[in-house]
């Protein structure tokens, strides 16, 4: 197998790409990327938009397909066919606001498609859902006032922390977040940090983080990567880097791009 | 002044009622006057069922025939058949879709029965075999709207149309006398006490069949039906994953085919739902009145009234929030304003005109109180 030219320890990673391409006609999105998420590691994702974030991530999630270049979901190289399996292979993806029904109650939203019912009759078991719901959510400590209110009700931060709570309780393991903390104040976006934080010292569910804040990264991933015209760029333990350093690549490929669009003449 | 009222309770009501709902879920522990006041105004229901109670208590003022037995029966196919059909209407809006050919399947399936029953065939068979045309009727229109991607506005025109004309053509454009609606007469001998002394005394004595009874014909058969119909649609809305899920379609449609969730099957269902409500309602209506006509210039005030009732009721016409129990609430408000009207007496050019002035009205009222119950409801 070709899996032995790898130095790395291969049975840490519950999922690795490698030398995934994808173009878009013209455009190429990735070009030979390669990816590595371990067991229980929150990795974060950094780049700016277009740099090629959410085609890997649609990749990952099984929603498209790349030209080349393998996945290899805990240990067993996959094609994956579709968001339907790569879901029951355990990789999930809380987009923004595509997750909640807003007109369906909070404990609703977190069973849809799995809710309980009474045994051997049509009819929604809604208090054992409701008192399932409130554990999951205290386990990973999520406070929602009440459950029997439509999400419409709850604030972004809250809304958010359900679709994530939803994905975790749905047996996933292999966790996308794209961009959790869009369009949140500072008190929203800690209270989703949190729970990162919280499921990271839990350890049971490894998570991908595409966030745009370096400090956020900082703080509650374990590892960054940095992806940049397509390309990874970038790939250190969040310990051994600081915002000083992500900051200075950003501005040197800033001041590269210029340099290129004004020319080699200085614009003359 | 009533703006500072309905100005004050908005703001003040989240505000008092905050601290307790972050503290603990259960707030049924301290049922106050108020609480149950606010619990009462938070049901979507709440508001439909005050305006509902003010037209009642005006006419119960101004006629005093309005409460009364004999008007209670009266008013009772002013409002029966309109719940039903508004109760199908509903599980279709709360799926953000619409169905305006119940109109025309109302007048349609009474004529299926008809010709079945000219065909040989007995009641019952036919009366299945009515409906399960009607469920055809719906599964057109969920095709059209689900798979083919038609809106359901346009395709239920074309069908209220449509379905109208081939109505006409069945029909030779003639009403029939409804089969198993007969009235069959005779005579009983009654026991009197005339002055002290018991005399036997023969009575006539009007009867219909027991299909009949049951089918529309008894005093009481639409209601019943009624009733069973719309609190069987709320429990399946409340209650099961049919109805969880089409209020996930109808309030996020990504959503809930990112859950897995069938959205084409839970359109098309709710559709045949409410096609054959009104194909049954079209029988009910048509053993009562125990002919069935070809009315097509009925057809689409039968289906505005159903419609009407639903989103007075307090159903949305954007989908994901809706109340069977409401639009029953808002089918008896829309009966008891046509029956009270007529029985004040209201001159018959008039009535129209003053029936859509007080609908206006009532829907002010209705708005203003929903706004309280918003501001109440806020977590």
């Amino acid at each position: 197998m070709p899996e032995q030219r790898v130095a790395q320890p291969a049975q840490d990673d519950v999922l690795r790409v490698e030398n995934i391409s994808k173009r878009f006609g013209p455009v190429t999105a990735l070009r030979d990327v390669n990816l590595r998420l371990r067991k229980g590691e929150v990795l974060g994702l950094l780049g700016d938009n277009g740099a090629g974030k959410s085609t890997l991530i649609k990749i990952i999630s099984g929603f498209q397909k790349p030209d080349s270049g393998r996945v290899i979901v805990k240990g067993e190289e996959t094609e994956l066919r579709s968001v339907d399996h790569a879901r029951s292979l355990g990789i999930d993806c809380v987009y923004q606001d595509l997750a909640l029904v807003n007109d369906l109650s909070v404990y609703h939203n977190l069973f849809l498609k799995r809710e309980k019912r009474y045994p051997g009759l049509p009819f929604l078991a809604n208090r054992a859902m409701r008192r399932e719901a409130r554990q999951a959510l205290d386990q990973i400590g999520v406070n929602v006032p009440r459950l029997d209110v439509p999400v419409a009700k709850l604030s972004g931060g809250q809304r958010q922390a359900i679709a994530v709570a939803r994905t975790v309780n749905s047996d996933a393991d292999i966790i996308l977040l794209d961009e959790p903390l869009a369009a949140m104040g500072a008190k929203e976006g800690a209270m989703i940090l949190d729970l990162v934080a919280r499921l990271r010292a839990e350890g049971r569910v490894s998570i991908i983080m595409i966030a745009h804040n370096y400090v956020h990264v900082l703080q509650s991933c374990d590892r960054v990567n940095l992806i940049q015209d397509g390309e990874i760029t970038f790939d250190k333990p969040t310990g051994d880097t600081s915002v000083e350093e992500l900051n200075e690549i950003v501005v040197e490929e800033y001041r590269r791009a210029r340099l290129a669009a004004v020319g080699p003449n200085g614009g003359a | 002044m009533s703006d500072v009222r309905t100005g004050g309770v908005p703001g003040g009501s989240p505000t008092a009622q905050l601290p307790t709902e972050a503290e603990a879920e259960p707030r049924a522990a301290r049922p106050g006057a108020r609480d149950m006041a606010r619990r009462f105004l938070t049901m979507r229901e709440g508001s439909i069922i005050v305006v509902m109670l003010l037209a009642a208590l005006y006419f119960t003022v101004k006629t005093d025939r309005f409460f009364t037995h004999a008007n209670f029966v009266t008013l009772l196919p002013y409002f029966a058949p309109f719940a039903i059909l508004a109760a199908g209407e509903v599980m279709l809006m709360v799926a953000a879709e619409i169905d305006l050919s119940i109109g025309s399947v109302f007048l349609f399936a009474p004529f299926i029965f008809y010709e079945l029953n000219q065909a040989g065939f007995p009641l019952i068979p036919c009366l299945l075999l009515a409906l399960l045309a009607s469920a055809v009727v719906g599964v057109i229109n969920g095709v059209f709207t689900a798979v083919i991607g038609v809106s359901s506005f346009i395709t239920t025109l074309g069908m209220l149309l449509g379905l109208a004309g081939l109505t006409l053509i069945i029909s030779h454009a003639q009403p029939v006398a409804m089969p198993g609606a007969e009235v069959t007469t005779h005579t009983v001998n009654v026991e009197r006490v005339v002055n002290g002394q018991t005399v036997v005394l023969p009575e006539k004595v009007n009867e219909i069949g027991t299909f009949a009874k049951i089918f529309g014909g008894g005093t009481y058969s639409q209601l019943i039906w009624a009733l069973i119909i719309v609190v069987g649609v709320q429990v399946v809305l409340t209650r099961t994953r049919w109805g969880i899920y089409t209020i996930a379609v109808g309030g996020n449609k990504l959503a809930a085919a990112e859950a897995g969730i069938n959205v084409r099957m839970t359109v098309i269902r709710n559709f045949i739902m409410c096609s054959v409500f009104a194909g049954f309602v079209g029988i009910l209506e048509a053993v009562r009145t125990s002919s069935a006509t070809p009315d097509t210039a009925g057809a689409s005030e039968t289906m505005f009234r159903a419609v009407s009732a639903a989103v007075i009721g307090g159903t949305l016409l954007i989908g994901g929030q809706g109340t069977a129990i409401g639009a029953l609430i808002g089918a008896l408000f829309l009966g008891i304003l046509r029956d009270g009207l007529t029985l004040e007496g209201v001159n018959a050019d008039y009535l129209d005109f003053i029936l859509g002035l007080a609908i206006l009205g009532a829907m002010v009222i209705n708005v203003y109180i929903g706004r309280v119950r918003r501001g109440s409801g806020r977590a």
